[in-house]
Parts: structure tokens; sequence; C-alpha cells
């Protein structure tokens, strides 16, 4: 079955789009400094961190802001620590499917940039860190996709928020490794050569319009090879 | 022109946001919200509020907004509340919360309060909730303005009152006070398809700046702003002065003024002192400002500014931007939500840095595309009144399930 476009699944192997929103909270917590901010990350609720770093990936990669993580924004912008923000930034969130292994990444990496530069830990920022927190609301669309064109061409009409629920988010849902787009196209169509293409997209490159046109492209190649 | 449907604004935001708000809505089902506010006409809440209103409606949520009575009395206590709940320093008599109650208990005595969300927005009518001991429904607190440093007089004796309700809305971490109750983050936002912002053909945009005299030959620097000194007019021409050296350029301001505001007249005197007979600085003063006009002032312009030395949220910087225009704004008030410093516009500290990023702007304009580009990217996302629909919707949503970070609809 391996390498075909329109294989037939059944029913509980269609793909439903969904997406999700964020209703932002004010937390009345802030961070003066670095040592602050290290005591917030520890302490704050995981919708918090998740508000930092995956609601604000969603946000700032749209207008391609280098440090995609809110916390890596206040430092670079505030706390004017350059190499911790960039260290921060380059926290991969594909690779952490729970937020407790990436609050504990985020700790680790303030904790040993504060060894090698003690000195900036309790340097009063120019603005304080404002923590947010955040209700998730995930909910289904009414695009299903019964095979991969179906699937490639309800990718240009879904939101971007979609694109990035699918891309990003569910993860932390599914508590899997990979993204719902190349899981199923793996799973459910049988394509392993093309999800292995579609999972290997560097999200931290394109803004979402852009990741999109990307997997869009990545599958049109697949079916030109594949049907000629 | 018509007033615009929801179905109107699919080509401006983007058919799948329209359509994901129908979704949403579809399950908050007939829930029912009202909105309570002081004024009809006039003032940014009330001019959201006809739009939100019906729009909501259209949406399938039961929506009506009720606007609050009250003699000149209560008007003029809740004008010196508003002020010095931004922090002006003024010292009530006993009397004046008693009047201000009375007037809050004939309101809600006058009123209906069935709706399952009750939104009252800003201090006016803050206190209706107090009469309403044992309602089942929820009720949330708008606060639209600066609160961050608020009179203690007057906010120790509103606090009790904004403590009793289920929630409070404020539109910035910097603009809210300390509370015991959940506090929600919306930002204020404009509406793309309105007089202020739709698009304009090139000929009517054309035609204003001919009215006013306002010659196209050179790139057009403007701050587009109410004549007060606040909004800094002066230190607007200071830093055009200084790039106009190494630039050629016009600058236009265009502003009208508060109808109180004794203010304004000294402050355009200052201004036309400080322009003199420069023959490329361009004064325009609207005693009543069109929004068409104000519009095409925006498109017409190469670079605009918002060199503001205190703010409140600053729409204006959304409006410039949603118009892909590069903007420099101040970094003060809730202009660096809206601009994020050489990505979506330029942030400034100083007369120096705005003239700085003028000559910077005008000399490149690569990287002012850019940043008008970026800007409409964030302004589309985060500032249009579709996003506030939203977030209204996911409000009533989540309200009954206030315990939960995440909420799978199915």
């Amino acid at each position: 079955m391996e390498k075909d476009p329109k294989r037939v699944i059944t029913a509980d192997q269609v793909f439903q789009f969904s997406s999700s929103a964020s209703l932002e909270k004010l937390t009345g917590h802030k961070a003066h400094n670095l040592a602050e901010l290290f005591g917030l990350i520890q302490s704050c609720p995981d919708s918090s961190i998740f508000y930092h770093t995956f609601s604000a990936f969603r946000i700032l990669r749209e207008v391609q802001v280098p440090y995609t993580n809110g916390f890596a924004m206040w430092i670079s912008e505030s706390v004017n620590d350059e190499a911790l923000a960039e260290k921060l930034a380059s926290i991969d969130l594909t690779e952490h499917n729970t937020i407790a292994s990436l609050r504990g990444r985020i700790l680790e990496t303030i904790e040993a940039h504060k060894k090698e530069n003690p000195e900036t830990f309790h340097r009063t920022a120019t603005k304080p860190f404002y923590l947010l927190d955040v209700i998730r609301i995930v909910y289904l669309t009414d695009k299903f996709a019964y095979d991969l064109r179906s699937f490639r061409d309800l990718l240009h009409t879904i939101s971007v928020d979609s694109v990035y629920f699918h891309f990003i988010e569910s993860r932390l849902y599914t508590q899997l490794e990979s993204d719902d787009f190349s899981r199923w196209i793996e799973e459910s169509l049988n394509l392993g050569e093309l999800s292995q293409q579609i999972r290997a997209i560097d999200i931290n490159v394109y803004t979402l319009e852009e990741l999109r046109e990307k997997i869009v492209k990545t599958i049109d190649e697949f079916l030109e090879n594949t049907e000629g | 022109m018509t007033i615009p449907s929801l179905s109107d604004y699919r080509e401006v935001v983007g058919r799948n946001i329209v359509e994901e708000l129908y979704i949403l809505a579809s399950h908050v089902g007939h829930r029912s919200i009202k909105m309570i506010n002081s004024t009809a006409v006039g003032g940014g809440v009330a001019e959201m509020l006809h739009r939100i209103v019906p729009l909501l409606n259209e949406l399938g949520v039961k929506a009506n907004w009720e606007v609050i009575k009250g003699g000149d009395d209560f008007f003029d206590i809740t004008k010196a509340f508003h002020n010095a709940l931004q922090g002006k320093e003024e010292s009530f008599q006993e009397e004046v919360f008693g009047t201000y109650l009375s007037y809050n208990e004939m309101n809600f005595r006058a009123t209906d309060f069935e709706e399952d969300l009750i939104v009252v927005h800003d201090p006016q009518p803050a206190a209706l909730i107090h009469w309403n001991k044992h309602r089942k429904n929820k009720w949330v607190w708008r606060c639209h303005i600066d609160m961050s440093h608020p009179n203690p007089q007057v906010w120790e004796f509103l606090r009790p009152f904004v403590e009793q309700y289920d929630a409070a809305i404020f539109s910035s971490p910097l603009f809210s006070p300390e509370l015991t109750i959940p506090q929600y983050r919306f930002y204020p936002a404009i509406d793309p398809l309105a007089d202020k912002n739709r698009e304009l053909d090139d000929a009517y945009v054309n035609g204003v700046m001919a009215k006013y005299g306002i010659p196209r030959d050179k790139p057009i620097v403007a701050q587009i702003s109410r004549y007060d000194p606040w909004k800094d007019p002066v230190g607007v021409i200071q830093a055009f002065k200084m790039a106009r050296k190494h630039v050629d350029c016009r600058l236009l301001l265009v502003g009208d003024k508060a109808a109180d505001d004794p203010e304004a007249e000294e402050i355009l005197a200052k201004v036309r002192e400080t322009v003199g007979d420069h023959r490329e600085i361009h004064i325009v003063f609207l005693t009543t400002s069109i929004p068409t006009e104000i519009n095409a002032f925006q498109r017409a312009s190469d670079v605009i500014l918002q060199k503001s030395l205190r703010e409140g949220f600053a729409l204006t910087v959304s409006e410039a931007l949603w118009k892909f225009r590069p903007v420099i704004g101040s970094d003060v008030g809730g202009i660096p939500a809206q601009i994020i410093h050489g990505y979506t516009g330029m942030l400034v500290h100083s007369v120096e840095g705005a003239s700085l990023q003028i000559r910077r702007l005008l000399n490149q304009p690569e990287l002012a595309r850019k940043l008008g580009k970026n800007g409409h990217k964030r302004v589309r996302d985060e500032f249009l009144i579709t996003k506030i629909l939203k977030r209204y919707l996911l409000l009533l949503l989540a309200l009954d399930q206030a315990d939960q970070n995440t909420i799978f609809l199915t």
C-alpha cells in the first residue's frame, strides 16, 4: 500500500481538522530581574508556561521576531542578556510533549547560564515581566480529509490557528512526539516517506503561513512523483 | 454606507476566521449577554458596542446593550472618578459617593438582569452589582481605563463593588490594579470596515490632501492625534526639524481637541510658535474630525508617528499599522503591545530617537515596507474587532468552567 495517495480509508481514519483559541488571564505576578523570573517559572501553573512559550510562538512567529518565546523576548529587551535570550529562544517546542519537560528545560537553561554569568541575575530590568496565564479552548471544525488530495486542498482553507494547533500544540494533548499531520499521513494513509518529509519541516524558520505552504508543496511534489 | 454584516468581514480578516467564530458561537448556543455602559454616543466604548452587539447577535448570541441614566451631577462625579482612577490627585466629599450610589441603585431598579452574562463597562455603572445579591448569572467588569495608579480614596470606595464581580477585564497588565477576582486581558480593537479604516480610492485620498493644501511632492511624515501636551506635538516638530537636515520631507500634524480642554489652545499656540514659518510643516486643526479624512491622511503618509509622553492604549497605532504604514511610537502605555521594536514598528524614547528613525525609515524603504507588512499582520491577529468577538465567545464558554486550563468542545 506504500505510495498510494488514493488509498481508501475507513470512517474512523478520516482526518477532522481542529483549531484552538486562547483567553488570556492576568495573574498580577511580576518579575523585575532574572532571579525573580526564575522563581516565577518554578512556581507558576503549566498554563502560564504554555502562554509564554507555545502561545508566544503562535503570536511572534507571524511577525518574524527571532525570539519566539515570551521569556526570551523580555530578557532580550529588558534585561539585555542576549546570550540567555538566544539560549531560551532556541529551545525547540516540538521536542516537548509535556509542559513539565519544557519547564525543566527552561529552568536548566537559566541555571546553567547563571553559573557562567552570575552578575546578570540580579540586574534590574528596564521593564517588569508580567506573568500571564491562559485558558485554551480546543474545538473541531467542519473540515474533513478523506485522502491525501482532499487533505492537501483543505490545508488552504483552514486558519493558521488550525495549522498551529495540529503541527505544534496538539502534541501536548496526544503526548506523542510527532505532529498530527505527519502521524495521520503515516498511520491512516500509510505514506511513511511523505510523513517523514513533513515531520522534518523546521517550524523555527517559517511563519505559519509559510509552514502551510511548505506542507502543501511537499505534498504536491509527492503527488507529482507518484501520480506522474 | 450600510452597516457591515459579519460576512463583509470575511474578505478583510479571512474567511476561515469568520467560519471559526460561527463554530465557537454554535457552542455558546443561545446564551445571552447584556452590555451596560454610560453613554450611547461619543467615545471609543460606545463606538465599539455599536458594532459588537449586532455582530454577536448575528452569531446567534442574544446580545443587548443598555445605557444607564443620570443627571448632570452624576456625570460630573463619574468624570471626576474617571480622572482620579487614572491617577489625578483629588479629594472627594462623602456626599459625592452617596450621589454616585443613589444613581446606581436607581438604574439597578429600572433594569432587568436576566441574561447569562452581564458586562458592565467602566466605573460609572460599577456599583450596579451591589443590589443583585442573589444572582445566578455571571457578572464581569470591563475596565477600559488605566488603573495602574488609581486615586486611593476613589479606588478604596469602588474596590468592594468590583470584587463582587466574577471577573474583571483590562486592556493590559500595565493597567490593572490588584484584585481578588480573576482578571482577563482583552486588547482594544479597531474596526477594519469603519470609515476610519476601510479601503479608500486614491482619488479620494488625493482630494483630501488637495483640500487641505498639502503637496504630495515629498515623503510625508505625520502625527494624527489630538492636540494635547501628552501627545507631544512639539517633540514631533523638533524631531522632524532634526531629520529634515538629512532627508527632504514634509511634516503633517492633524488633530482635534477635546471640547472641554482649556490646554488645547495653549498647546496649539506652542505648536505654531515651534513651527515658525517652516514651509514643510502643515498644521491641520479640525473642530470636527471626519473619519474618512483621518483615514486619507493616514494613507497619504509615508511614516506615522505617535510620539506620546503618556498614553492609554493608543489605537491610532493600530489604525496606521492596519494601513501598512511604518510607525514610530513612544515606548509608553499600550504602544509596545502593538509595536515590537524592529519588527512591527520602531519604539523610541526621545526626540533624538524619533528623528533618527524618521531618517532611517525614509532612507530604507525596504525596512519601512517590512515593518508595515508585519504591523498589518500583528493588527490582523490581535487588534481587530473580530478578535473582540472571539474573546467574548471564549469568555461565555469559559466562565462556567473557570477552573479548567483547557476546554475541549465536542
